[in-house]
Order: structure tokens, then C-alpha cells, then sequence
């Protein structure tokens, strides 16, 4: 799920940056840092405006100017038992990798229905029903995650596309 | 999904179970009490008022968690059970078993199975520890789900009648480079490698190790023939691709090998996925059974579990001396049979140039740490990380192909310079387009035929043991998993039949203090099913040879047999890989050693009595000289043998101590100056200083008579050894009695060596004069050493007057000795120098010979003065002057004679 949220962080400037414009120079770098990294649950997706720029404090022994920002941005927290789309990576014996945005997805073969079975004698290798449903690298599924975990600066999710309206959207 | 949970050992058994809190049908949840136990401990309880500590026995009753959710199936114990260990206590019916994971979630329920808790004694996250997904690490199932894929994919590859085939990818059927010259040599149809490097195909990374690495190109080329077999093969085989290279490499490869996907699918694996840098291994991908997996690869090495399984393919080598370029994690490979002295001698030798230090170095350091480590040191990564990043940037700076293209370009215009001028220098041919320059890549490599009749061959004798397996156990249904034969045992059979009965000695193949039986070459000939022997014996069938420095001792021994067939390593390396017992005929070895007799016109025994004479020396020989310089091998006269070996004996008995020192001397020792030029040290040279020191002995009449008798005595003992005096004398004497050394030396050296020393050089005149010093009088050596204590005690305070004495005899003994014209510029500064100092009557102006002559006069007066002085007083040193006159007399006519 997307959110507008109101994020504050530090922002370091070297000295020779210093002058007229440098809270430009400091929200040019904030935009490069934070931008589609993953802080912990949610993932920056784009920085509308920064509202903030504190004044500069020059950090003692380096000589680096310490701005606070305060910033507003755009990020996406994928939730457990939230349905997304996602593009398939990889096929293998024990289920298929799906890319949504930044989020890797893996779904297990426990986790489809029944009737889809792996077949590697096709190429590429496939999950498929025998009729309609042909889950294979590139396919568009629609995934409900099931499972989350995230460390620092990265984020794993367990899909199923066992239910409704769940799996293969060309189908 | 029912486990069967155990109590867990941090119980304070023994315990007994007080009551069950759940029925069996119940859900349970973690850490959920589940049953009561109670155990008794000791409690040590202080006595207040007596001070004394006593145990008593407590009992206390504590409540046992669940590790588990799932819904309880059943008890194993009952209430008022005693138990003394951990045991089976409950069976749960899990909800999930966790047995697919993908990065610390199950991949079944989505829980996280990275937390850590109080209640179960093993983590969530080694129910499933077993890699076996091509393209992921974080993918982890359990041995269960591992079994049951592995199932699936056997039935499947039995219904269509295939079995697993991995390929290695470098140097098995591609071999890639990064070499700039081979994008240039694409570009320009006139290059003579045009032909050769049109079907190459290439691709950029951008994950190279480096910048450099990132902006090259790598150029793939196909082993020859390579399409055609993978699409007959696929036929038979479900292949995959295990390479050592990156992920990105991997998959671009394949691409350029299976455009289609076809072949491959995604069943690439690369270091990346492998888990380890130094090994490939099957149960990465097979984790349960490798019965129906053939390898085929480059490098058994590599497979250290898997070797059974293995098809050992000769490397494909197109871009010579490039070798495998992500080879760089592995140790260095030991099993090049191949020779390349023959074949692409020019590829081997620049390899060797190129590479040689430097991966010998690292290799040796790498492959110690690999040993000790195995495997899965960041540092150790690191640090190779860092050298393959180096071998690609060296790749692309050197251009290794360019440099070997130039060098033939230059043998062939030799060449055809030589012919020009053998054509009575027809000018017209030179302006004609040139003839065909050679080429360095030659696309001539068949190794992939046989490595498809091997294939083929292999799948048939596994289908048809696999259908006789079966008709035998009767069963219904298409595929029978229980009679799936072993492959590796299949493949070894197979090999197994193809030297069989012959007897190998390996000569000069492997290097020495290598266990023949663990390395690699010795491996493949025992797997082919042949005797690898150590040494040479009656039953021997076949030496190998290795033609550019065989063995002598083996060679010798086996020219001595002549059932024995000496062949070339080429014979072992085509059997390999012809699966076959090749004919020997134009693999056999017929080239003589230096210095081996010819087997026709020489009997028996006397070769026999050369060889023992040879043996010890030969061995030697080829320990340390000739080893390196490798045996020439050109046919030598029988005759020529004993010169060949003789001179490092003569030398060694011609050339006693005398030689050596004098060798040593000449290092240690300044060269004799040009003429003309002045050394600061050439009037002491000059100098001698026995005399001065008798007299200024005499002088001081410092030694009493009695102690001068004694020390000669004593060196009349050992006259030429001053380390006695040297002891006694203290610190001070120790420069003294290493220039005496010196001067010891200085002259035996002038003695061994033949009498050229020019006359006019005072240096060596100084040295004959010692010489004969040594050699003719003894009693003046016996002198020398008491005076010199003397003049090292003196040499402290400077007298003026001994400063005198010293120029004097300096003078005097030149004058004497030699009567030769010495330098005039040494004297004169001499001799002016003296005067200063002493203020001596002889006025400065004076030139060189009349001052000498003056000086002589002068000391000759003085000393006879003295003499006469203190004859009284001191006998022995009027005795020692005069022989020291005697002696003068005696060295002119030593020198004279040395003169003439």
C-alpha cells in the first residue's frame, strides 16, 4: 500500500559545496540517498518536497555541514494478506519467483491450487494447469502475500496465488 | 505433517511427570504449558549459629512448553512416568513443516522462521537446510521436499529416457577471452585471423569485478561442432550448466550457446549460487542421489565427491595461452596432459611467461589457505576477487592473442625473407600480395565427436542395464525408481575396460614428490582401468614419457626392455579421451637422451656397467641442473657420454680450496687499479711490515729475550695460524689478524694463480713478496707476530719517530726487493708526507729516486746505529734484522724468477 509520509533525516554536506545554493545541493543529495531504498518496512519510492531544511551544523573534526530535513515522500509498505501484482522471475521445482516493484516474491507450490503442477520438460519450465493457466518467466500473476520479514535494507515476501481472483492475469 | 517432539536435554533429568495439561486432539501453541514435571535438586542451606553448610534435598515442580504449534496427537508418556534422559514424549500434528524456506519465511505458511525461542532447543530454520534451486541461495528446503523433487525429476527423465548431463562451461565447450585483439581481428576481414574469429560471439557484463572488466567485451567461442552435438545430446540428456564463473557470465553464455533456451532453460548455477569457490558439487543440485548424472568438465579436480560421475573432457584451449579465465579461484590445475609442447607449444610458452611467477606465487600461498580453510573466507575471496581482477586487466592491457599473432607474423617474414633470398632474390614476388600468414588461432579441436560416442555409449548401456533391472523386478507401470542403476558405476565399468591389463610408469610427467596415485593423471589412468606403477618392472607394459624432459633412470631402465612400449604423454591423453587403447605407433618415444648408448652396437653388460656408474650422477643432475635446462635430446655417439657427464667431477677435484678461495677472494677483494691511478692504501701494500715492526720491537726492547724465544716456538708450531695471538692480544687485534688472513690468502691466490702479475703494480709485488716470505723463512714469521703486537700497541700513540722507521723501511724494502720503478706519484707523496711530520732533514724538493735512495741511506744508517747501540741489551732483535736482510736478498731473486 502506498503512503505520504512525513520522514525527517540528516543530511551531511561536504564543505566545498558550501554557498549560495545549498539547500538545493542538500535536497539533490537527500533525493539521491533515500530514494528507493528500503527503510526497514516500507520502501522510499520518490521524495515529493522537502519542507524542512534546518539550519547547518558543522560536525567537529570533519568539517561536514549536518543539515536536518524534513521531507515528505512517497512510500509503498506491502502488507501480510495484501493482493499485488507481480511479474514472474524464475521458475523452479518448488515454486516461482515474482517481482513486484523493489519486493521479491517467492510462491510455493503449496501455495497454488492444486490442478497447476510444474512442468519442466517445457521451455522454459512452467506451472500449468494443461489449459489456460501457463504461470512461466514473464508471466503477470496477482499475488496475495502471506508472509513478510524484513532486515535492514531488504525485505522478503511470501505469496500464494491459492484463492480467487488470484494467479495468472492473461489467463 | 506429524512430528514427534522430544523432552530437549536442558531438563534436570532425572524427572518425573507430574501431570499432562493437554489431551491428545487439543491445538497446542508455542510456548504453551503442556505438561507438569517435578525433579529434585540439592539445596545447600547455611547453619547460622554453627556456621556449616549442609544439603538438603528439595523438589520442585516446573511447567514444560511447547516448542511447537500443531494440534497434539499423542502422548508417549503418562503422569507418574520417571524419566532419567531426553526421550520422545509427544506426537504433534504440525500445521506446517517448513520445509520450503525463502530468506528466513516459510515459504508454506508465511511465518517467520528466523525468531528465536525459549521453548524449542533448534531453530525453525534448519528444517530446511538443503540448497538445491539453480539460480537462488535463498531458497532452502528440507530433506523431505528435497526427496520428493528429486523423485518427480527421476520419474520424469525415466519416462522420456534421459538421465542429467552438467556441463562446465569454460574450456569444456566454449572457451571465452577478453583480449581486445580478437574484436579488432573481426573488424578486419585481411586479418589472417578473420576466419577464425568470425564465429565468435561476444557480450558485455556490467557486473565485471571492475570498471575495466565492466567496459570489456567477453568473446565466446564455441568449441567446434558444439551445436550440433548439445541438440543430439539433449536428446539424451537433460542438460544443465555448473560454471565458475559470475551468475551474469553464466547466463550470457548461454544465451550466446542456447539462443532458444532449449537446452538449458534456467538450469544455469554459477559460483554466485555454488556456496563454495574452490569445489563444484553434485548435491547442490542432486542433494539425494546422483544415479542418473553424468559431469562432464575440464577439471576433475574440481569435483572432489563427484569423480565417479565424471567425464574428464580435454580442455578446449582456441585463444592460446588464455586458459579459463574464472579459473582464478581454483587451485592451480596439475593435470595438463595435453602436451603443449607439440600442439600449441607458442600458447603454453606464453602462458607460462605471462602467468608463470605470478600464479605459481599466489597459487601456492592460496592453495595452503584453501586447504586450511575450505572455503568460505571473505578475506580469501577478497584477495582473489582482487587477482582475477588483475589477470583481466594484465588480459586486456598485454593482449596476449596480438603479442602471439605478432611473433608469427615475424617467424613467417623470416621465413619468407629466407626464400626470397634462396630464389636468386626475385623482386617480383615481394611486390605480389604476400602468402598466407599464419595464423595463432587454429580451430582444429575434436574433442566433442568422442565426447558424443562416450555420451551416447553411456546412455545406452544405463537404458539397457535400467530395462533389464526391470524386467527382472516385474513391475507394472512405466518407470521403476527401485532399479535405477548408479551411473558412476556404469561410467566406471565403462571405463574400467578400456587399458585394462596394461602397466604404466609415468616418467617426467608428474613433478617429483608427488603421490602418483593421488594426482590427478594417475587418478584418470586408474580409472581407465590400467596398473599405475612407481618404478619400472619386468611386467611393465607402457612408460609415458614426457617429451620435453623425460626421465632418464626410467627411460634408461625401460629401453633395457624391449617389450616395454615408451610413448608420449600425447598416447595417454588421446586414450582418455578416445575411450580406447589407442595404437601406440606414433606416439612411441624413440628420441635419445645426451649421452644414452645406443642399444644395437652396445652389449648388455657394458650398458649395464655405465648405468650404475651414471645413476647416482645422473639422478643428481637431473635434481637440479639439468632439470631446469631440460635434456637436450639429439643423438650422441656413445662415446660422448662420459665427456657430457665428466667435467662437474673434475671441476669439483681440480678446483681444491685454493681456487675456491681465490674465487671468493676476487669478489671480496678491490680490482687492481688501472696504471696510473693512486690508491691511498698502495704504499702500505708496498710496505713491509715485519721489518719495521722488528725494529721497532728492538727499538722499544720492550720483549725480554725469554719471551721472544717463546713465541717462536710456538709458531714454529703453527706458523701460518696467528688466531692464538689474536686471542690473547684482545679486542684490539681482531682487524689485525683478518688483514693477516687476507694477506694470507692474497697470497696463496697469487700462488695458484698463473704468474702474470704485471711488475709494475705494486699490489702484486707485495704479494709474491709475502709468498716467498711464507715459504722460505719461517723464523721470520715466528718474528712477525710479537713485533706486530708491538706495532698495534704503538700504532695508538704516534710517534714521530717510528713514523720514521715506518717510511723508512717502506723506502728501504722497495728499493731492495724490487728495484723496480714504482709509481712516482705514491712516493713522493710518501715520502713527503713522512718529512712534514718528521721534519726531516731531506729538504721537499728533492725528486723521487734520490729521495728514495736518501731514505734508504738514512733508515740503513739508523738501524745500524742501533744495532750497535743496543746489541748488548737486545741480541734477538739484531738477529731478526739481519735476517730480515737476508731475507730482502732472498725475495729478489724470487721475484726475478717469478718475473721471468
Amino acid at each position: 500500500m502506498f503512503f505520504l509520509h512525513n520522514l525527517e533525516r540528516r543530511v551531511t554536506l561536504h564543505p566545498s559545496y558550501f554557498g549560495r545554493n545549498m539547500h538545493e545541493l542538500v535536497t539533490t543529495k537527500l533525493v539521491k540517498d533515500v530514494e528507493g531504498t528500503c527503510a526497514g518496512d516500507y520502501y522510499i519510492i520518490a521524495v515529493m518536497d522537502t519542507f524542512d531544511v534546518s539550519e547547518g551544523r558543522i560536525l567537529p573534526g570533519s568539517g561536514l555541514a549536518e543539515f536536518t530535513v524534513g521531507y515528505r515522500a512517497v512510500v509503498w509498505r506491502p502488507f501480510k494478506g495484501e493482493v499485488i501484482d507481480a511479474v514472474t522471475q524464475t521458475v523452479n521445482p518448488h515454486g516461482f519467483f515474482a517481482q513486484a516493484g523493489p519486493l521479491r516474491l517467492f510462491v510455493s507450490s503449496h501455495l497454488m491450487p492444486d490442478e497447476i503442477q510444474y512442468d519442466a520438460s517445457a521451455t522454459p519450465a512452467q506451472f500449468t494447469n494443461n489449459a489456460d493457466i501457463v504461470i512461466e518467466q514473464g508471466t503477470h500473476v496477482r499475488v496475495k502475500i502471506i508472509g513478510l520479514r524484513t532486515e535492514v535494507g531488504e525485505m522478503w515476501a511470501i505469496g500464494s496465488i491459492n484463492g480467487d481472483f488470484l494467479g495468472c492475469l492473461q489467463a | 505433517m506429524s512430528k514427534t517432539i522430544r523432552l530437549g536435554t536442558r531438563l534436570r533429568y532425572p524427572i518425573t511427570i507430574v501431570r499432562l495439561l493437554k489431551s491428545p486432539g487439543e491445538p497446542i501453541k508455542k510456548q504453551e504449558p503442556l505438561l507438569e514435571y517435578s525433579f529434585k535438586w540439592m539445596r545447600e542451606i547455611v547453619d547460622e549459629i554453627g556456621g556449616n553448610t549442609r544439603q538438603e534435598e528439595q523438589t520442585t515442580t516446573v511447567t514444560w512448553d511447547s516448542p511447537t504449534d500443531g494440534e497434539l496427537a499423542q502422548w508417549h508418556i503418562t503422569e507418574g512416568q520417571r524419566i532419567v534422559a531426553d526421550r520422545p514424549c509427544m506426537v504433534v500434528k504440525e500445521e506446517c513443516s517448513h520445509a520450503v524456506q525463502f530468506g528466513g519465511l516459510c515459504a508454506m505458511c508465511g511465518k517467520d522462521m528466523t525468531e528465536v525461542n525459549w521453548a524449542a532447543e533448534t531453530r525453525d530454520t534448519a528444517r530446511a537446510p538443503i540448497h538445491m534451486v539453480h539460480d537462488q541461495t535463498y531458497l532452502t528446503v528440507s530433506e523431505d521436499q528435497a526427496q520428493r523433487t528429486e523423485e518427480k525429476l527421476q520419474r520424469r527423465l525415466l519416462q522420456s529416457r534421459k538421465l542429467s548431463l552438467v556441463v562446465d562451461l569454460d574450456q569444456t565447450i566454449i572457451q571465452a577471452c577478453i583480449d581486445p585483439t580478437v574484436g579488432e581481428w573481426q573488424k578486419d576481414p585481411t586479418n589472417p585471423n578473420y576466419e577464425s574469429v568470425k564465429e565468435v560471439k561476444s557480450f558485455q557484463l556490467d557486473d565485471g569485478p571492475s570498471d575495466l572488466a565492466r567496459r570489456c567485451s567477453y568473446y565466446i567461442k564455441m568449441r567446434p561442432g558444439l551445436q550440433d552435438f548439445l541438440n543430439r545430446i539433449s536428446q539424451m540428456y537433460e542438460m544443465h550448466v555448473y560454471t565458475m564463473g559470475t551468475r551474469a557470465y553464466a547466463q550470457n553464455v548461454a544465451r550466446v550457446v542456447d539462443p532458444q533456451g532449449k537446452l538449458f532453460g534456467n538450469r544455469v548455477i554459477s559460483r554466485d549460487e555454488n556456496g563454495n569457490m574452490f569445489a563444484k558439487n553434485l548435491q547442490r543440485l542432486f542433494p539425494v542421489s546422483t544415479h542418473m548424472v553424468v559431469i562432464i568438465d575440464d577439471r576433475s579436480d574440481v569435483w572432489p565427491r563427484n569423480r565417479p560421475n565424471l567425464i574428464k573432457v580435454s580442455p578446449y584451449e582456441f585463444f592460446k595461452g588464455i586458459g579459463d579465465i574464472n579459473s582464478s579461484f581454483l587451485p592451480k590445475r596439475q593435470d595438463l596432459l595435453t602436451s603443449d609442447a607439440t600442439t600449441n607449444g607458442l600458447g603454453k610458452k606464453a602462458r607460462m611467461k605471462e602467468s608463470g611467477q605470478k600464479t605459481e606465487k599466489i597459487d601456492a600461498a592460496l592453495k595452503a589457505d584453501v586447504d586450511m580453510t575450505g572455503g568460505d573466507d571473505p578475506a580469501l575471496t577478497k584477495l582473489q576477487l582482487e587477482e582475477q581482477e588483475r589477470a583481466f586487466e594484465k588480459q586486456i592491457k598485454d593482449r596476449p592473442l596480438q603479442v602471439l599473432q605478432e611473433k608469427l607474423d615475424k617467424e613467417d617474414e623470416e621465413a619468407e625473407k629466407a626464400t626470397v633470398q634462396s630464389e636468386d632474390g626475385s623482386e617480383s614476388r615481394s611486390s605480389s600480395p604476400p602468402p598466407q600468414r599464419h595464423r595463432v588461432l587454429q580451430d582444429d579441436d575434436t574433442e566433442l565427436q568422442y565426447l558424443e560416442k562416450h555420451l551416447t555409449y553411456l546412455h545406452r548401456t544405463y537404458y539397457a542395464e535400467y530395462d533389464s533391472n526391470r524386467a527382472s523386478h516385474a513391475t507394472t507401470g512405466n518407470v521403476d525408481l527401485t532399479s535405477v542403476p548408479d551411473v558412476g558405476r556404469i561410467l566406471e565399468e565403462l571405463k574400467g575396460k578400456v587399458l585394462q591389463g596394461f602397466k604404466i610408469v609415468l616418467s617426467g610427467v608428474l613433478p617429483r614428490g608427488i603421490d602418483i596415485y593421488r594426482s590427478e593423471i594417475g587418478l584418470q589412468i586408474m580409472s581407465f582401468g590400467a596398473d599405475l606403477l612407481p618404478k619400472i618392472r619386468n611386467d611393465v607394459t607402457h612408460l609415458v614419457v614426457n617429451t620435453s624432459q623425460p626421465g632418464r633412470e626410467k627411460l634408461l631402465e625401460a629401453r633395457r626392455r624391449p617389450h616395454i612400449k615408451i610413448v608420449s604423454q600425447e598416447w595417454l591423453a588421446d586414450c582418455f579421451s578416445r575411450w580406447e587403447a589407442v595404437d601406440e605407433t606414433p606416439y612411441l618415444f624413440t628420441a635419445r637422451l645426451v649421452g644414452e648408448e645406443e642399444p644395437d652396437n652396445k652389449p648388455k653388460d657394458d650398458a649395464m656397467i655405465i648405468d650404475e656408474g651414471e645413476d647416482a650422477e645422473a639422478e643428481n643432475e637431473m635434481s637440479n641442473g639439468k632439470r631446469n635446462k631440460g635434456l637436450k635430446l639429439k643423438l650422441v655417439p656413445a662415446s660422448g657420454q662420459t665427456r657430457e657427464l665428466k667435467p662437474v667431477g673434475e671441476d669439483d677435484e681440480d678446483n681444491s680450496e685454493d681456487s675456491d678461495d681465490s674465487e671468493i677472494e676476487e669478489g671480496l677483494l678491490p680490482e687492481d687499479l688501472p696504471d696510473g691511478q693512486v690508491s691511498p692504501i698502495d704504499s702500505l701494500k708496498t710496505f713491509n711490515w715485519d721489518s719495521a715492526d722488528a725494529e721497532l720491537a728492538e727499538f722499544l726492547a720492550s720483549g725480554s729475550s725469554d719471551e721472544e724465544d717463546d713465541d717462536e716456538d710456538e709458531d714454529e708450531d703453527d706458523d701460518d695460524d696467528d688466531g692464538d695471538y689474536v686471542n690473547d692480544g684482545g679486542e684490539d687485534q681482531e682487524d689485525s689478524s683478518s688483514s693477516d688472513d687476507s694477506r694470507d690468502r692474497r697470497a696463496r691466490r697469487s700462488r695458484s694463480r698463473s704468474k702474470t702479475a704485471s711488475p709494475s703494480s705494486p699490489s702484486r709485488k707485495r704479494k709474491s713478496y709475502d709468498d716467498d716470505e711464507e715459504a722460505g723463512a719461517e723464523s721470520a714469521d715466528g718474528d712477525q707476530t710479537p713485533a706486530k703486537r708491538l706495532r698495534r700497541m704503538q700504532s695508538q700513540r704516534t710517534s714521530s719517530l717510528r713514523n720514521q722507521y715506518v717510511a723508512g723501511e717502506d723506502e728501504q724494502q722497495q728499493g731492495d726487493n724490487s728495484g723496480l720503478p714504482t709509481p712516482l706519484g705514491t712516493d713522493d707523496a710518501d715520502g713527503k708526507q713522512q718529512k712534514e711530520v718528521n721534519a726531516s732533514p731531506v729538504p721537499i724538493e728533492e725528486g723521487g729516486e734520490e729521495d728514495d735512495d736518501l731514505d734508504f741511506d738514512e733508515a740503513e744508517l739508523e738501524a745500524e746505529f742501533e744495532r750497535e747501540f743496543e746489541r748488548e741489551f737486545d741480541r734477538v732483535g739484531a738477529e731478526t734484522e739481519a735476517e730480515e736482510h737476508v731475507l730482502g736478498e732472498g725475495n729478489v731473486g724470487g721475484e726475478d724468477t717469478e718475473k721471468g
